[in-house]
């Protein structure tokens, strides 16, 4: 008992960042929701709360709102005091993640230790520097090279990024996925009910001419499927059909 | 009338970005500062440190090409500033090229070529608005819950010898999300499907590749060039079955 109270004691530097990365990161927000209300009362284009929200755009918001509960609840824990600064940067799941996760190994450090969370700190706030420094790089160049963006190719390439981006990471979907020191053994059965019901809803909506209509409905279909995933995860895990090895048993 | 242009062009969202973007980079400075000389305190000597921030220079440097592929498809939808605004902050490469490929549908238009040209500044606002206030969600955990849920951690571990359940969670949201993505990509549209086909077979040659001697740097790139060879081939696929 006393083991599990010195574990949850926090160092100064943990308590720091709890204290001055949640003062930091509230700032940022207040900044980054505030701009667009300054921009667009410049230019008297202020859009009405009923145009904001509403049936056609509720489908934007469904897309952030679980991803941004179920990304904030998966990955702080691993974080640790340095998710304040990768929430606030951004790209976690491509970018700062693996950041950090790389720093820890290199140093030997466990995550959700102090000496774990100082060495992510380290990693994700250099990366954040290097992520802004390139994107600022791209940007500039980008004025000069606009004209390209004009050509009709690009216009209808630029219609088709979300197929092209899931064809590139789908690749991840059938691999073993890894969790810092962890890999999770067969994660993709838990998910199967999942694929199932939603390979006869798209084809029964194809047939019924609707296919396009799917689209729109995402964000509500994830939020329904996320607990037949969990549950049938959950139950599978403690089947033993998913199992999470060291990555050296892998 | 005030139009989407005007709006992407403006000097004072220029401004303004390049408000939020020095105080992030001074945030991270602060943050790195602090934890830097915390690792020093906890005894991790200033070659390892320096070798951690070579390696997280260098391992940032690819994933950040995928996001720079992603920032020009972004500004042919968004403009440069606001693109690059999101992809800076917050915003991640795949939510935010999702999202950028259905707001000229939830504004009423064909593409976004035709909402560029078409779309008034206060159309332009709700997508602005949208964007801003959807990323919150995160925030709503992160700020009252952050600590907890490390804390948390930390108990369960002590307490139980470290359940395995949370790496089995951590990856079903993100599956879960593929689950409801690919079957609407592969069965409501010929070209969706093809070009998303493309990519997943140039994804699998690249990584074939990578094993060979020498090429491994290749696995660094699987991602960038999948996404690529997938919107090119979009064309051809648009003229075989469109």
């Amino acid at each position: 008992m006393s083991n599990a109270k010195t574990e949850t004691k926090m160092d100064s530097f943990q308590s720091w960042a709890h204290r001055w990365g949640r003062v930091g990161t509230l700032i940022a927000l207040i900044y980054m929701v505030a701009l667009p209300f300054v921009v667009l009362a410049a230019y008297d284009s202020i859009p009405s709360l009923g145009e904001v929200f509403n049936v056609n755009t509720f489908s934007i918001l469904l897309i952030y709102i679980p991803v941004g509960f179920s990304e904030a609840l998966s990955y702080t824990p691993i974080l640790g005091c340095s998710a304040y600064l990768a929430f606030i940067t951004g790209n976690i799941m491509n970018l700062k993640l693996p950041v950090a996760a790389n720093a820890m190994n290199l140093t030997k450090k466990q995550p959700n230790t102090p000496e774990g969370e100082a060495i992510a700190s380290v990693a994700v706030a250099v990366s954040s520097l290097m992520t802004v420094a390139i994107l600022t790089l791209a940007a500039v160049c980008a004025s000069f090279i606009s004209p390209v963006f004009e050509l009709p190719a690009v216009k209808t390439a630029s219609g088709y990024l979300l197929p092209a981006l899931f064809g590139s990471m789908a690749l991840g979907l059938f691999a073993s996925s890894s969790s810092g020191s962890k890999v999770v053994k067969g994660g993709i059965k838990g998910v199967l009910p999942v694929l199932i019901i939603m390979t006869v809803l798209s084809l029964a909506a194809r047939l019924a001419g609707y296919g396009s209509v799917l689209g729109g409905l995402v964000g509500i279909f994830i939020i329904v499927m996320l607990p037949i995933g969990i549950l049938t995860s959950y139950v599978l895990w403690k089947k033993g059909k998913i199992q999470v090895v060291d990555k050296e048993q892998k | 009338m005030v139009t989407m242009k005007d709006i992407i062009q403006s000097p004072l969202l220029l401004a303004l970005v390049i408000g939020g973007l020095l105080y992030i980079s001074a945030f991270s400075l602060v943050y790195l500062k602090k934890a830097y000389d915390h690792c020093l305190e906890l005894g991790i000597t200033r070659k390892e440190l320096s070798n951690v921030i070579k390696s997280s220079l260098v391992f940032s440097v690819v994933p950040s090409l995928s996001i720079v592929v992603g920032l020009f498809v972004l500004i042919a939808v968004l403009g440069s500033v606001w693109a690059w605004w999101r992809l800076s902050v917050i915003g991640s490469l795949s939510y935010e090229t999702m999202i950028s490929s259905s707001i000229a549908q939830v504004l009423g238009y064909a593409s976004s070529a035709e909402m560029l040209e078409a779309a008034t500044g206060r159309q332009f606002g709700v997508v602005m608005i949208l964007m801003s206030v959807g990323m919150l969600s995160g925030f709503l955990i992160l700020l009252p819950l952050g600590k907890k849920l490390c804390k948390s951690v930390d108990r369960s571990a002590a307490e139980s010898g470290g359940s395995t359940w949370k790496n089995v969670l951590s990856g079903v949201f993100m599956l879960v999300m593929f689950s409801v993505y690919i079957p609407i990509l592969l069965f409501t549209d010929n070209v969706q499907a093809a070009v998303m086909i493309t990519g997943l077979v140039i994804a699998i040659g690249v990584g074939v590749l990578a094993k060979r001697p020498g090429l491994a740097w290749l696995n660094n790139f699987v991602m960038a060039f999948s996404m690529l060879g997938g919107l090119i081939s979009s064309l051809a696929w648009v003229r075989i079955f469109g």
